[in-house]
């Protein structure tokens, strides 16, 4: 009997061994990215047990599931292991058994738990097929090890230790199955995708030096492929981080296009992607990207991903809001997907939608996605007369407009801002019509090109100028010049307005009488929230100014996209709804008269809502309204 | 939001002036100038644009540089002499507070003025031609009289620049002595200053020169003429694009604005200054045929009363400025809306000519629909909280009903507002009935939609009684239900029907029918029309010199002008004192009121219009337990104090007043000035 427990441990060992070496050719095949794997493989276990964990415990009921079933599973068949080995004396062997059944019985628990999270009806989100059966599989491995390791002893078979071991070895082998094409694959490739992850910055968030590693890193345009077409175009952790995915769900729940109907599904993009890597890929049953056509599907390393697995439309819904990213317990790296895929369409293929051509053109053109005359940026803060910044000249802040100050409605805000700026009595300019777009949705839209040359341009005019630090009222903008310069050669304070105001109105240079009015929620914008992090300093503006703020549902770093960014508007995609119409409903649903916003990408789009609805108001109008003159 | 807003928003650059954006309003005269001088009405008039927002305010129409270009018609300015300076930084520093540009308009009026009054000196142009809108024969000028009348234009510039004005145009537009000069029609000189062209010219470059070296090469002069005279024996287009060419060409002139037709009698007077019978921008295109023949910025006026058509004509380039002169007499804070996303907040011009029309009968311009324009002394354009908010009921949502109710709605007061018919409007809805006076509805349109914004309890089809209205426990009642029609005593006038009638549909004369007018105004003869063009044939008869006596300047001749295109017959100078009915038809007795002798006429039907009378019964109801037995303290309203009564209302007790027809059968104005004043202080 222990030789045969021994076996069957053993035999369960080398399979998963075999399977992982199977995994990892393949994801080898994708592209080295020059660091190494050793001091990775040393980070795992606090990355699994801190950041993962992190994640996965937002929803308790699932870490709690996941804690039991994992543990058991592992603990359990390392202590049987332990217990069988030959040579182990009787009285350890004995109480390392007990130990695993300790293990066991947990674990069969959390197959429980999580059989009943698909009953009595698999939720949306949860995806069915080998998902349904793996609660069943994983019951009968603890169960049946539980009876085993009762019923070891050296003196021979006995029918309860051989049932148990048939049905162990059943709930084994369906194990190892689900472990090679099914749900237990995310196990061993999560260990190498923690390994090899993509964004090491991520796990460092606790105050230390770039605690948001969302920056996209700049492509080497001089190469002969830019950006992916092929699964084997990805990088090896990446290709990982596909094989990772557990079809939790999560990301599909926060992912706004998905809300809106758009044909993106992040699960579904990841299990596509996952899937591009086999000829044969196996079967997904979660939900698919709403009113995509039916993909083909597979294709193996050198097929082309969109097209064979992908619509098109797919790639050009996301918005880059990074909510599917900052939902993920394996810490998958959606957004990167996505641009890498893009960058692959635009630059290779030159396959953008027609708007998005349009925009991109204007960019390349005028450095003006909009295409509107460079000198025309001012015309909203005109009647203002703020200085313009000539080479040479020197002042304390850059105000950098951005794209918003093209916009009729947003010049308001922005002459919020100037108003403010000036009460507190700061001296600061514009570059005028020297002001280049930033390169965001050149960048976002994968035109790594366009938005390099942007970028050059930008940094050469930055550089003819002396400031102490840049202030912009645009999101994207300070994410781009905060954090994406740098890597191009240009290194600036900047801040977004939000934070300016929250320092002036600290120190006492302007001062606030809180209005009575209706409740206020603010809107977290993606860029700001969830890309850098500043998330306080508004909220703090918003109390200081008015008597009721309430909070949307999500909001945060959770909160959910209005729909404006990575250049997914001009892409113009077919949807059911529209974004920001889902998520002004969510802020009416919080009982918000108006709300607050900190970005001229969320102000158009809300505004856009039509009908009764709350009203739209930056942070900036909202302070001036309060401000004591 | 607008198509193509960003374009007027955006800032023009004149030199090293910089007008913030591109909406104006064009010099004119509003009959608020005090003894030559704009003296603080003035002032606060154009401050009020500048606070709501707009680029360039020019003021001064018409304003006069030489004494024998009197100031006193229309109330003019006199920049004669140096006294105006003070006035003109004062009034440069009011309008620069509020971030706008402020200009002036310079010229000589020549034969376009009168002799009889200021310094009863003749007055003069470069020909002897009688003007027909004037009336005046001018002496024609000498060598002498021009180079003194082009040191007065160069001396009145000067006042413009030490005054701190941003800029000044000198007119060539409406028949001045500038355009006299080049008008073929008026110059019959046979010296340098008249014959070719580039003769006719020579007196405006002379003046533009000596303005020029007045104030230096910095300092903003512009020119307002016309792109086409639209007359014969006038300036043909070509001609008028040549002299912008010229002016322009020779670096005389920073900006060209530009007018379509001119002003030499009462129709040409109308079609310059178009009402709401005229298409908008109609001579949009003049002004664009101008642009692309000179590089100085184009500026424009003429009903351009939408932002819509405003933001089209500047950004598909016809011109650099829209002028929305008479827009922002209905709305100085047109900008401000627009820039803050209010477009629907605007109270949009709709071309009655109200404001104009009473200039030129010599009064003050005044809006149709806006109550607070030229009285910023006194009328807030924005209404502030009251101290206590009350509860008030309004009776009738005509147009003074609606008024109050906003008013007392931007106080703070919860109001309420019962109306019988199923819509808001009263008269007003009938009036739009009759032909080209359909515009008149936007009056309502607005009032209507600020109302139900402010969360007004509007009560539709709902007729109040006494009960409902004490049920409703009011601080203040305030009716205003407008009236009735008068059907008149004399004997027969149970055989008439009103304009009222007709316009409500209640009859639908057909045949001959005699119209008979006692008020002059613009509900006889805009019926009149109705029932031509409906195929009655009408005669108007009226008891006045003239018929729409009342009517003004730029809209009776449209009236007089439709009366000949329908074949109505007017027949001023009677009165009807006898109606009978002869078998299936009516005779009515028409007695000349000059000759006493009498007329019959034996037509299908008649219909009068001898104004309105109110309607007592609920005021009668209320007055005896009302607080201030129904009457407004015509002091305290005057004066801008609360009405005594507010201060003796205890609980149970309720205030009563009356405004605009439910008092006496007036017009639009007084009815919403009625409301405005009232409650504004309420």
């Amino acid at each position: 009997m222990r030789w045969l427990v021994l076996a069957e441990m053993a035999c369960a060992g080398a399979a998963v061994a075999l399977v992982w070496m199977v995994l990892l050719a393949r994801w080898l095949k994708g592209r080295p990215v020059g660091r190494s794997w050793l001091a990775g493989l040393v980070l795992v276990p606090r990355r699994y047990l801190v950041d993962v964990h992190h994640v996965v415990a937002r929803r308790p009921r699932n870490a709690r599931m996941h804690a039991l079933a994992a543990g058991g599973l592992l603990g359990g068949s390392l202590a049987l292991l332990l217990g069988v080995l030959p040579g182990m004396p009787p009285v350890p062997g004995f109480i390392i058994r007990i130990v695993a059944i300790v293990f066991f019985v947990p674990g069969a628990w959390g197959a429980l738990i999580d059989r009943a999270r698909r009953r009595p009806h698999t939720p949306s989100q949860l995806s069915g097929g080998a998902f349904v059966w793996l609660p069943v599989a994983l019951l009968a491995w603890c169960v049946g090890n539980v009876v085993v390791a009762l019923s070891v002893s050296d003196t021979g078979l006995h029918a309860a230790g051989l049932a148990g071991l048939a049905l162990a070895l059943a709930g084994g082998v369906a194990l190892l199955v689900a472990v090679g094409r099914g749900p237990m694959r995310h196990g061993l490739a999560g260990i190498a995708w923690l390994t090899g992850h993509t964004r090491p910055g991520r796990f460092a968030r606790a105050g230390l030096l770039r605690p948001f590693d969302t920056a996209l890193w700049p492509l080497d345009l001089v190469h002969e492929r830019l950006g992916v077409l092929t699964p084997r175009d990805f990088t090896r952790p990446e290709l990982a981080s596909f094989d990772a995915c557990i079809q939790c769900g999560r990301c599909e729940e926060a992912c706004p296009a998905f809300a809106a109907g758009q044909r993106l599904n992040p699960k579904a993009l990841i299990q596509g992607l996952s899937g591009a890597m086999r000829e044969r890929p196996a079967p997904y049953a979660g939900s698919p990207a709403p009113h995509a056509p039916a993909m083909p599907g597979g294709g193996g390393m050198d097929a082309e991903i969109v097209g064979q697995v992908l619509a098109p439309d797919t790639l050009w819904a996301c918005t880059t809001c990074r909510a599917c990213v900052e939902e993920c317990p394996m810490l998958i790296e959606h957004v990167d997907a996505v641009i890498a895929l893009r960058r692959g369409q635009t630059l290779m293929k030159g396959a953008v939608p027609a708007g998005a051509e349009q925009v991109l053109r204007a960019s390349r053109e005028q450095a003006e996605p909009g295409g509107r005359a460079l000198d025309a940026r001012t015309d909203g803060i005109a009647a203002l007369d703020v200085p313009v910044l000539a080479p040479g000249e020197e002042t304390d802040i850059l105000l950098w407009l951005g794209e918003g100050a093209y916009d009729l409605r947003y010049g308001r805000s922005l002459r919020a801002l100037v108003t403010l700026m000036r009460k507190a009595g700061l001296r600061f300019a514009t570059l005028g019509a020297d002001e280049v777009d930033c390169g965001d949705v050149a960048r976002r839209l994968g035109d790594e090109a366009t938005f390099q040359a942007l970028a050059r341009d930008a940094i050469g005019v930055l550089g003819t100028r002396r400031f102490g630090r840049i202030v912009t009222a645009d999101p994207h903008a300070f994410h781009v010049l905060k954090n994406e310069y740098p890597a191009l050669g240009g290194t600036w304070v900047v801040e977004h307005h939000t934070t300016l105001l929250d320092e002036l109105v600290r120190d006492g240079r302007l001062v606030l009488a809180q209005r009575d009015g209706p409740a206020v929620a603010y809107h977290d914008p993606c860029y700001l929230g969830r890309y850098n992090g500043v998330i306080d300093a508004p909220r703090r503006l918003l109390d200081a100014a008015c008597r009721t703020r309430v909070e949307v549902e999500r909001h945060g770093m959770r909160s959910m996209c209005c729909g404006g960014g990575g250049g997914s508007p001009a892409s113009d995609v077919d949807a059911v709804t529209r974004i920001p119409d889902l998520r002004m409903e969510q802020v009416r649903q919080s009982g918000a008269s108006i709300v607050a916003v900190a970005c001229p990408g969320c102000t158009a789009m809300l505004e856009g809502v039509t009908g009764e609805r709350p009203e739209v108001k930056d942070v900036a109008e909202l302070v001036l309204e309060a401000v004591v003159p | 939001m607008i198509p193509h807003a960003d374009a007027l928003l955006k800032p023009l650059r004149i030199k090293s002036m910089v007008i913030r954006n591109r909406v104006m309003s064009t010099s004119h005269a509003p009959g608020y100038g005090v003894d030559g001088k704009p003296q603080e009405r003035y002032q606060l008039y154009h401050a009020e644009k500048a606070r709501g927002g707009i680029g360039l305010t020019m003021f001064g129409g018409s304003s006069s540089v030489e004494v024998d270009s009197p100031a006193t018609p229309w109330s003019q300015i006199a920049v004669s002499d140096d006294s105006v300076i003070p006035y003109f930084r004062q009034f440069a520093d009011r309008v620069h507070d509020h971030g706008a540009r402020l200009m002036v308009q310079l010229t000589h009026m020549g034969r376009r003025t009168r002799w009889d009054t200021d310094a009863w000196l003749p007055v003069i142009g470069p020909s002897v031609r009688r003007e027909p809108a004037s009336r005046s024969i001018p002496k024609e000028m000498e060598p002498e009289d021009i180079a003194r009348v082009v040191r007065a234009f160069a001396a009145a510039a000067r006042r413009c620049r030490e005054g701190g004005l941003d800029g000044l145009e000198i007119s060539g537009a409406h028949g001045h002595l500038l355009d006299q000069f080049w008008s073929p029609g008026v110059n019959h000189r046979s010296d340098a200053y008249g014959g070719s062209l580039e003769h006719r010219m020579r007196f405006g470059i002379e003046v533009l020169s000596a303005i020029r070296e007045a104030v230096g090469d910095d300092y903003v002069v512009g020119m307002r003429m016309s792109g086409d005279e639209m007359l014969k024996g006038g300036l043909t287009q070509d001609e008028c694009i040549a002299i912008a060419e010229t002016y322009a060409g020779r670096g005389l002139i920073d900006f060209v604005n530009v007018i379509g037709g001119q002003a030499r009698d009462e129709m040409a007077h109308a079609v310059s200054l178009p009402n709401m019978a005229f298409p908008v921008a109609p001579f949009l295109g003049l002004a664009s045929a101008v642009k692309r023949a000179v590089d100085v910025p184009v500026f424009h006026a003429q009903r351009i009363t939408d932002l819509a058509t405003a933001a089209r004509a500047v950004a598909e380039g016809h011109i650099d400025m829209v002028a929305m002169t008479r827009a922002h007499i209905a709305d100085p804070h047109l900008v401000r809306k627009l820039a803050d996303g209010r477009e629907d907040d605007i109270r949009q011009c709709v071309g009655a000519g109200y404001c104009i029309d009473r200039i030129y009968v010599g009064g003050d311009a005044l809006c149709l629909q806006n109550a607070a324009t030229g009285r910023e002394a006194t009328m807030p354009h924005e209404i502030p909280p009251a101290g206590t908010a009350r509860r008030v009921v309004i009776v009738g949502a005509g147009v003074a009903g609606l008024e109050a109710a906003r008013v007392c709605a931007l106080r703070g007061h919860s109001v309420t507002v019962f109306e019988r018919d199923d819509r808001t409007g009263g008269q007003v809805n009938l009036a739009v009935r009759a032909t080209w006076r359909e515009a008149l509805s936007g009056i309502v349109r607005w009032l209507d939609g600020q109302v139900r914004k402010l969360g007004v309890d509007l009560r539709l089809g709902c007729e109040a009684t006494m009960a409902d209205i004490l049920l409703c426990a009011p601080d203040v009642v305030i009716l205003a239900t407008g009236g009735d029609a008068i059907l008149g005593d004399d004997p027969g006038s149970d055989l008439h029907c009103t304009t009222r009638d007709v316009l409500a549909g209640r009859v639908a004369p057909s045949g001959s029918v005699l119209l008979f007018d006692e008020m002059g105004q613009h509900n006889a003869a805009s019926v009149a029309e109705l029932l031509a063009t409906r195929g009655c044939l009408v005669e108007l008869a009226t008891h006045d010199r003239l018929v729409a006596q009342e009517v003004g300047t730029t809209n009776q001749p449209v009236h007089l002008r439709e009366f000949y295109r329908l074949n109505v017959v007017t027949t001023p100078n009677v009165e009807l004192t006898e109606t009978w009915r002869e078998g299936n038809r009516l005779v009515a007795v028409l007695r000349n009121t000059m000759t006493g002798t009498e007329e019959e006429r034996v037509v299908d039907h008649i219909v009068v219009d001898r104004g309105g009378v109110p309607d007592t019964t609920l005021y009668d109801a209320l007055k005896a337990g009302s607080a201030n037995a129904g009457q407004t303290d015509a002091h305290a309203l005057i004066a801008g104090r609360p009405q005594p009564v507010m201060g003796r209302i205890e609980m149970g007790d309720y205030a009563l007043f009356r405004i605009g027809d439910a008092v006496a059968a007036r017009n639009i104005h007084a009815a919403l000035y009625d409301a405005l004043r009232l409650c504004k202080d309420l």
